[in-house]
């Protein structure tokens, strides 16, 4: 795993992989971030979509992130509006929902939309690194 | 703009007449017997507007109709003659099913008056319980469907411990470190509490409104815990809060058909807001009445539909969004509380819910006739 500094993601080869983590619960964000540094990945956090974005944009994390996981009920700017704005600024970087209500309309209109998976609260440690896996197979053939 | 809606009065329009509202005297009537009939048939009219009620008598001086004549201001009458006697009654309802006193009110009514007893009387009386039991179940019925839309807030709510609890327990399984091992465990049993309390919260919520007896509320903390409700129903992370409690605000009623009440308006307030604003309330205790106000920053009430509002079956959500029986619910509680709700309006800038109860200072105070 690369070393990991408050805010930023800094590049090298021996991370499995650079993920922001995006929900309004703090225990939410410690939970994942426990359960994917330890296969490997280095997790940056925000509490809300609008400082997802602030986060995306500071240094060069735009360049660095892989993957995102979104959850979709948060206040300011929430899940529907953050990811809406990820996929049109950063297409290539794959979206996983991670949420605390099912919803088969919003999933179903969110997969259209090129998130590549939507989780539902509360997910196994196996099947989130798995996603993010996937997500991160994905990523890797945009850059081809 | 300004509708108000309270016993004794149908809907009223203020600052704005919207459309001439027809008037008719009302019929005044009178009631004789204060026991549980005539106790059920006094609080039945006291919530219509075209009756006005302008005596009761019993001559037990303890029925619990008198007492409840003192609370909604009725006047009580110590002599039957004097009773029947008001100028230009229309109607003298005997309640105690004796004949004796059916051939007595007979005799000595004035022939513009009628009369309604004997069998006539417990028709009536049947009628009124009946409707008092379509209320209770309208009341809870509608309750019950709210909840519906507590899915997403429970399952945000539920959900979230529950996946501390699952990655906590799945990372205990490999820790070897003691210190991390308490600490996970402690947090696994905090995120189990929180799931229990939002059970404990919904379970007490959505039970049928006790029947107990009318009792003094504390107003502040029901409010608290209608907003700890009304965020299973509605989104209040992005909604600033206000809170302008002056202490100890107290009303008499029934605390969960009051709890349903706020529950309700909150829910209102915050949907009218769609989620950004600020909401409002507020509590004040007068010398003579007790105010509750809940206001929103949001759409605001059209005018054409602010004297429709209390309606039944009236709404303005999208189908199975709302079943139009909110605010006509709580305007029923609310008077049977002897309050009053009154609402302020504007397109674009807000809404206040004015609920106004007597003080409990006041509410007893004994009224004798002149």
């Amino acid at each position: 795993m690369s070393e990991f500094k408050s805010g930023f993601f800094v590049g090298g080869e021996s991370s499995n992989g650079r993920v922001l983590i995006v929900d309004d619960e703090p225990d939410i964000r410690k939970v994942v971030r426990m359960t994917l540094q330890k296969a490997g990945y280095d997790v940056l956090e925000a509490e809300n979509g609008e400082k997802a974005i602030e986060v995306i944009n500071s240094g060069e994390n735009r360049l660095l992130l892989d993957v995102i996981i979104c959850d979709i009920r948060m206040p300011k700017v929430n899940g529907i509006e953050a990811i809406a704005y990820f996929r049109q600024n950063y297409p290539r970087v794959p979206l996983i929902v991670l949420t605390g209500f099912p919803d088969t309309d919003m999933a179903t209109s969110l997969l259209r939309q090129g998130v590549v998976d939507y989780l539902v609260k509360p997910v196994e440690g196996d099947k989130l690194k798995a996603s993010v896996a996937r997500a991160m197979e994905q990523r890797e053939l945009a850059h081809l | 703009m300004v509708a108000t809606s309270s016993p004794g009065a149908h809907l009223r329009h203020r600052s704005e007449r919207i459309e001439p509202v027809p008037t008719s005297p009302p019929i005044r009537v009178a009631i004789v017997g204060g026991g549980r009939g005539g106790t059920a048939l006094l609080d039945a009219l006291h919530q219509i507007g075209t009756i006005e009620i302008v005596g009761i008598i019993d001559k037990d001086p303890s029925a619990p109709g008198l007492r409840r004549a003192q609370e909604i201001n009725v006047t009580i009458y110590d002599r039957v003659a004097d009773l029947i006697k008001i100028p230009g009654l229309n109607l003298v309802m005997d309640l105690t099913g004796d004949p004796a006193m059916k051939s007595v009110l007979q005799e000595q009514l004035m022939p513009e008056t009628d009369l309604v007893s004997g069998q006539t009387s417990r028709l009536l009386r049947a009628l009124v319980r009946h409707e008092s039991a379509l209320q209770t179940e309208l009341l809870h019925a509608e309750k019950l469907a709210g909840i519906g839309s507590f899915a997403a807030g429970i399952a945000h709510d539920m959900n979230n411990p529950l996946q501390l609890i699952l990655g906590l327990a799945e990372n205990l399984t490999e820790e070897t470190d003691l210190d991390a091992v308490h600490l996970q465990a402690r947090d696994i049993i905090d995120a189990v509490k929180r799931t229990t309390a939002i059970c404990r919260d919904l379970t007490s919520y959505s039970r049928r409104a006790s029947l107990q007896q009318d009792c003094l509320i504390a107003v502040n903390g029901k409010l608290d815990e209608a907003l700890k409700i009304a965020r299973y129903a509605v989104a209040l992370q992005d909604i600033e809060i206000r809170k302008l409690y002056q202490p100890d605000v107290v009303v008499k009623g029934n605390p969960d058909e009051l709890l349903h009440v706020f529950v309700n308006l909150i829910t209102n307030a915050v949907q009218a807001m769609e989620h950004h604003g600020t909401l409002t309330l507020e509590t004040k205790a007068m010398a003579d009445a007790t105010q509750v106000r809940v206001s929103d920053t949001g759409s605001g009430i059209a005018p054409e539909l602010l004297g429709r509002i209390f309606e039944p079956f009236f709404t303005t959500k999208p189908p199975g969004k709302g079943t139009g029986l909110g605010l006509y619910n709580i305007k029923n509680v609310i008077h049977h509380m002897n309050g009053t709700i009154e609402v302020e309006s504007h397109v674009g800038r807000g809404s206040t819910f004015v609920l106004t109860f007597p003080s409990e200072s006041s509410a007893g105070e004994r009224k004798t006739p002149s």
